[in-house]
């Protein structure tokens, strides 16, 4: 492409990035207005931060409470995925055992099963044993959805360790459950960042598994603490929108430091499947 | 052993020596072996309690939800029903516009692809700014449907910034999330919105595998954009159009939940069902768990329809190239 037609696309590119940004922008200044400011004109920039619509939403709505829900469930979730995810993909990627082949294979085809495919029957399965509404149901359920994804991409990356490592650390004298915790951990340290950041994001954004499987309003999550703002703020968009805010500035934290990462997992699959 | 014991002859010390090597051999020896027993037996203990988890709450409920689907719903609860909920799905009116919106979703897929394809096209080809675009674009793929919802439930309402700025160029308000001809094209739009910074970031990872020798000799031989896109960009991301076709799909029918829940819930009038939030209404509002099960059984086989037809279009295309 020449110079000249690069600048040219490049305008158009510009406007998208702030149509892009711009929804974002727009929230968090309505969040800083009062709700008079709001009334009288919705656009300009807000010229005093008012933060007590943070506040506001922070103490009162009970996002405080949504915030911590979220905050335990996720990282004890995450934590598991990471941990079984990684014992497994060692044991398919660098142990040779009868049914290996099939497993990995098995658990491919439950990546490809959509939660909205057996969300019927695992409420079920979750109510029959006492789980549904309890924390630790809904962790047990986020470590059923992302196990496969996890389990795949910790065996791909053990693919890529050479066999001679493992091999090394046998001779040792290492056990298999030492050359686990020695040597496959600490190599699987770039990948266990990437996908425990992806598993993070999945559980955290997540709004259909937590409603389906934490009935009672002191249980929300989060995600579904937002969507019950909606009801109940309809007459005070700043509150409103400083619940979203609230919501979305760990996520924009995680990505201003960890995008490449994230990046990094979302392709993991697309180059070698 | 044996032979060493009735032998007079053998020095002691020596025999001594050697027996007691012999059974510290043999000690080293049994505890290799109990090690060899529980080591033979590592790969399954470290991976049991994924294929536990997976099995009973993934494999497990799949069947048991297939098996629901066949079953009835109240006083029928439990007994044998044939195929009487599939009959009722496709006699329900929110069902058929749940699965029009497929097609709709299915006719729009393209567009889906071809956004963030030539995006990522120009990024590779690095515009100026490449980088920041880059950033930016794929910053709303990490939010939940759900704040992206929230963010669009108030830049669409009537007397929102979307409206406000139509009505400066000159054009009428458009009842974005109200009127049912328009709400799904919205949701939809927001859906795209929400999700094209994700095949973007596939297609750059696509990109950096593509021989950029093919690319300068395209140029050399003056083969314009267009001609370069076509004949050398498009066969040699064959296999990351794919997946990106495929998770696109995979994508839409099942990760609008949150997009419909926060700004539609499902209307106006129905218009913006999708069978997964039908699976939620009909479990979770209406109390028929058997026919979200025979929905939820049909949107399976949608998936694996869509998907496997996808990969064997492709394929083929992929040849005739």
């Amino acid at each position: 492409m020449r110079r000249v037609a690069k600048w040219v696309v490049a305008v158009p590119m510009a406007i998208l990035a702030l149509a892009t940004i711009y929804p974002l922008i727009f929230t968090a200044n309505v969040a800083m207005k009062t709700r008079r400011e709001y009334v009288l004109d919705r656009f300009s920039l807000t010229d005093t931060l008012h933060w007590d619509n943070i506040a506001a939403a922070w103490n009162s709505v009970g996002m405080a409470r949504y915030f911590a829900n979220s905050l335990l469930v996720v990282g004890t979730s995450v934590f598991l995925l990471l941990w079984l995810g990684s014992m497994a993909g060692f044991a398919l990627s660098r142990l040779p055992f009868r049914g290996s082949k099939a497993l990995f294979i098995g658990c491919l085809a439950a990546l490809f099963i959509p939660f909205q495919v057996i969300m019927v029957p695992l409420s079920r399965v979750m109510a029959d044993t006492g789980l549904i509404d309890t924390y630790p149901g809904l962790v047990l359920a986020y470590v059923a959805q992302f196990l496969p994804f996890t389990v795949f991409l910790m065996t791909s990356y053990y693919r890529s360790v050479p066999r001679e490592i493992v091999d090394a650390a046998r001779i040792d004298g290492n056990t298999v459950y030492g050359v686990y915790r020695r040597i496959m951990v600490p190599i699987g340290r770039p990948a266990l960042l990437s996908v425990g950041i992806l598993d993070a994001l999945f559980c955290w954004n997540d709004v259909l598994i937590a409603l389906l499987m934490m009935p009672s309003a002191d249980h929300r999550t989060l995600m579904v603490g937002v969507t019950s703002l909606r009801g109940q703020y309809t007459d005070n968009i700043p509150t409103f929108a400083s619940g979203v805010l609230i919501a979305a500035v760990p996520v924009l934290l995680v990505y201003l430091f960890l995008q490449r990462q994230i990046a990094d997992g979302v392709t993991a699959g697309s180059t070698k499947g | 052993m044996s032979t060493r014991n009735t032998s007079p002859t053998v020095r002691p010390e020596i025999s001594g020596r050697a027996a007691a090597g012999g059974t510290k051999e043999r000690s080293r020896h049994g505890a290799a072996r109990r090690r060899g027993r529980s080591e033979r037996f590592a790969p399954y203990v470290l991976i049991a309690p994924a294929v536990l988890i997976i099995v009973a709450l993934r494999l497990y409920p799949l069947a048991l939800g297939v098996n629901f689907s066949f079953t009835g719903d109240g006083d029928a609860n439990g007994t044998a029903v044939g195929f009487a909920n599939y009959l009722e799905l496709l006699d329900d009116p929110l069902f058929q516009t749940a699965l029009g919106n497929v097609g709709l979703l299915v006719l729009l897929l393209p567009v889906a692809v071809a956004i963030p394809g030539l995006l990522a096209t120009f990024i590779f080809l690095k515009v100026p700014g490449h980088r920041f675009f880059r950033s930016v674009y794929f910053f709303p793929a990490v939010l939940s449907p759900v704040i992206v919802g929230a963010i669009f439930n108030l830049m669409l309402a009537f007397d929102g910034p979307l409206n406000e700025f139509l009505g400066v160029i000159g054009l009428g308000p458009v009842d974005w999330l109200g009127d049912p001809g328009v709400a799904k094209f919205a949701v939809v739009g927001v859906q795209i919105w929400a999700t094209f910074g994700m095949a973007l970031v596939v297609f750059l990872a696509g990109f950096a595998t593509l021989d950029a020798s093919l690319l300068d000799a395209a140029r050399v031989d003056g083969a314009s954009l267009r001609q370069s896109i076509w004949h050398v960009i498009i066969p040699s991301l064959s296999q990351t159009i794919q997946f990106v076709f495929v998770t696109t799909m995979i994508g839409m029918l099942t990760s609008m939940f949150g997009l419909l829940y926060v700004m539609t819930s499902g209307g106006p009038e129905g218009s913006t069902y999708l069978p997964e939030y039908y699976i939620w209404i009909q479990q979770g509002q209406m109390n028929r768990p058997a026919l979200a099960s025979a929905a939820s059984t049909v949107l399976f086989l949608i998936m694996l329809v869509v998907g496997l037809l996808q990969i064997s279009v492709l394929r083929r295309a992929g040849r005739e190239d």
